[in-house]
């Protein structure tokens, strides 16, 4: 085993020299392509995560937009139903004073209607009960009374009536 | 039976040719060739035919090849270079690639049969060790310039009478850091290669007292064996990993001095 000890300075140079050849040979034919491929690969593997965080980004900045569009057309929908409903609710409050203004205004009509007709009503009457009245009282007075007559009577009858109904309504 | 004899012959290397270039400190540097260079040479010759099929053809099994390449190079940028250089990872990255494809195809090899364990002798693990040592000087250097960089040997903040004794420390501890990084390599690969070979042996051993309980031994030994060439296999993935990380570590600390 001393053998394999002994200086062999010989196989050290050799194994230096092959070694540097070597180095040098590989760099020329192996290493080159090799690490070539490798980066090209590389940079195209960069590349293309590169262009899908780009892609991602333009993605989530179109989302924050969408989501920003969304928002605003809910806040506008929103503020246009409330507009709508204050609407809404004014034309009905609105409506419904004109309702109240016409049943009002029906009601005040036919109530003067209904007082105009019936003192219209006890006007005729009045005048068609002096009338028979007269009549009859012509007939137990056998005589006739002239038209300034009748009138005269009538007249202080319909006031005495008017005064007796006064007294008794009060 | 001579078990020292059997493990030298699978893991000495011997020299098939002699050609001395130079005498350097009384010792020959013999360039001639041997088993274990040849081995080498396989060795490299796996990895550019491999690698380089892999890297530029556009067939089937280059793909699949290249799927299982690929993720081991990522390994080595992202996990080792990126944290300790950063931005200058792309210039190392070649060196520290071959450097473990290198380390890794040497650790394997040895594993097949008719193969030396080139990883398994120190005069290479030393050789790599020597490339490191020049790296960290080279990438210093490079990075800081060269006085920064001797100046940056010594940590800051050392009192000026101290700064020569710490230097040689310093300087020391770098070669120290590379021997650790050769012996490291070379004892754990030579390590599987005794192992599996002792729990071999035991079968002759046992043999040689009755012939019975060597023949018993054949099953568990050769299971045993099996087992830590399955570890081998672990171990060669495991030091080529820790060899180009601490490779990048100590260059790292030169690049990078605070």
């Amino acid at each position: 085993m001393g053998d394999l000890l002994s200086p062999d300075l010989g196989l050290t140079v050799w194994t230096i020299v092959t070694f540097l050849c070597l180095v040098g040979i590989l760099k020329a034919f192996a290493w080159g392509p090799l690490l070539k491929t490798v980066e090209e690969r590389e940079a195209r593997l960069k590349a293309d995560r590169e262009g899908a965080e780009k892609a991602r980004a333009e993605a989530e900045r179109i989302q924050k937009e969408l989501e920003a569009q969304m928002a605003g057309v809910q806040a506008k929908s929103k503020e246009l139903l409330a507009a709508a409903t204050k609407d809404g609710e004014a034309l009905r409050a609105r409506l419904k004073a004109e309702a109240e203004a016409d049943a009002a205004a029906i009601k005040a009509k036919t109530t003067a209607d209904l007082a105009a007709e019936k003192d219209k009503l006890v006007g005729d009457l009045r005048k068609e009960v002096a009338s028979l009245s007269v009549m009859a009282a012509e007939k137990l007075l056998h005589k006739s009374v002239d038209a300034g007559v009748q009138k005269s009577v009538l007249d202080g009858f319909f006031k005495d009536l008017d005064s007796t109904k006064k007294a008794g309504s009060n | 039976m001579n078990f020292e004899s059997i493990l030298a012959h699978h893991l000495v290397d011997h020299k098939t040719s002699h050609k001395v270039i130079a005498v350097v400190a009384g010792l020959p540097v013999d360039m001639g060739l041997s088993p274990l260079i040849r081995t080498m040479w396989i060795a490299c010759g796996i990895a550019i035919v491999a690698l380089t099929f892999a890297a530029r053809s556009e067939s089937s099994l280059a793909r699949v090849m290249r799927s299982m390449f690929e993720p081991l190079a990522l390994f080595v940028r992202d996990e080792i270079l990126e944290p300790i250089f950063g931005h200058h990872a792309g210039h190392y990255l070649p060196y520290f690639l071959t450097l473990f494809f290198f380390l890794l195809t040497c650790n394997l090899l040895g594993l097949v049969p008719h193969m030396k364990g080139v990883t398994a002798n120190p005069w290479v693990t030393a050789g790599m060790a020597i490339c490191t040592f020049g790296l960290i000087q080279y990438a210093g250097v490079k990075e800081q310039g060269l006085v920064s960089y001797v100046v940056h040997i010594v940590p800051g903040g050392v009192p000026l009478i101290l700064w020569p004794l710490l230097f040689v420390i310093e300087v020391f501890g770098m070669f120290a850091k590379c021997i650790s990084l050769c012996i490291r390599l070379f004892a754990n690969m030579l390590a599987g290669h005794v192992v599996s070979l002792a729990f071999l042996c035991m079968i002759f051993i046992f043999a040689e007292m009755s012939k019975a309980i060597g023949t018993g031994m054949i099953i568990p030994s050769v299971g045993l064996a099996l087992f830590i060439y399955t570890m081998d296999v672990l171990v060669s993935f495991l030091q080529a990993y820790i060899f180009t990380f601490l490779t990048a570590l100590f260059v790292g600390g030169a690049v990078h001095p605070h």
